[in-house]
């Protein structure tokens, strides 16, 4: 079980989070033919070490944040607002 | 013809007396009647909804996790940039058009008085009740009067704002859901014993 520092309302329990995936990945720009797409929409790296994920604070303050986790040991590094950019640290 | 007058979702549910253990410090169960508005600031007009909701209201919005009392009002933070704002029930509408009226330009107001409810507890049993189905740590070092938190009890999303250290905690709940939310609190507060006054 993780606990998750929310930046507004301080450490919580995992239960309370609703996780949205990579948020690395962007949107490709309105000209982006099907493949770009397709890669937005399926194609994920599936690290093993940091990822910055989208966890959203579904049941407290509702944000939406940027965490930066280990997807081995699943440490919590840095969490982040949405508008802010996380940096992933070299494996 | 008038609006009828609303119809409490627990009326049915939480008859006055003793309920589960005949113990010497039941859990207190009131169902105070409340006007409840949700309060959404614009962007970029924060400081001037502050302002407003001091000339208003008397009261400065709180920050995360806490909550403010004013002359007639309480505001209650809930996420970045909203508050709730409470008050004793009134005029059907009153407290509704009275922070349109304030925070026009300022902010998006909606009544919530008829989609949620208040349940307050108190007693020296609230605390292990309360940890029966909540995450939260709310011991006095860790959190008390005037504290608020947004979270889920009993799978069921809950305000609770903490308003004395004796203690007395609110609890604000889905109209919807207060139904279930009341059921586990009379299981999870049968041990101790329950007085619904």
């Amino acid at each position: 079980m993780l606990r998750i520092p929310c930046p507004h309302c301080g450490a919580r329990d995992e239960a309370e989070f609703a996780y949205r995936g990579d948020a690395t990945v962007t949107r490709p720009g309105p000209d982006g033919d099907i493949a770009a797409f397709h890669d937005y929409l399926y194609a994920r790296t599936n690290p093993r070490g940091w990822q910055v994920e989208w966890w959203q604070h579904s049941a407290g303050c509702r944000a939406f944040l940027k965490v930066l986790r280990h997807t081995v040991t699943h440490e919590v590094r840095a969490v982040a607002n949405a508008a802010e950019t996380l940096e992933v640290p070299p494996a | 013809m008038s609006a009828p007058e609303p119809t409490h979702p627990l009326a049915a549910h939480a008859a006055p007396g003793r309920h589960g253990a005949a113990g010497e410090a039941p859990l207190r169960v009131t169902l105070p009647p409340r006007d409840i508005v949700q309060v959404m600031a614009r962007r970029g007009r924060a400081d001037a909804l502050a302002e407003a909701a001091r000339a208003s209201f008397g009261l400065d919005l709180p920050h995360a996790g806490h909550a403010a009392t004013g002359k007639d009002a309480t505001a209650i933070w809930i996420q970045p940039g909203h508050w709730l704002l409470t008050a004793p029930r009134g005029v059907e509408g009153a407290l509704a058009a009275r922070a349109a009226a304030a925070f026009a330009g300022l902010a998006a107001v909606a009544d919530q008085s008829h989609g949620r409810i208040t349940i307050a507890i108190a007693g020296p049993a609230a605390h292990s009740v309360l940890a029966r189905g909540c995450r939260l740590d709310l011991h006095p070092r860790a959190f008390g009067p005037g504290r608020a938190a947004a979270t889920q009890i009993a799978h069921v999303g809950c305000l609770i704002h903490q308003t004395d250290a004796a203690p007395v905690f609110e609890l604000t709940v889905f109209a919807t859901l207060a139904e279930p939310f009341f059921h586990w609190l009379m299981e999870a507060g049968a041990g101790a014993g329950v007085l619904i006054e």
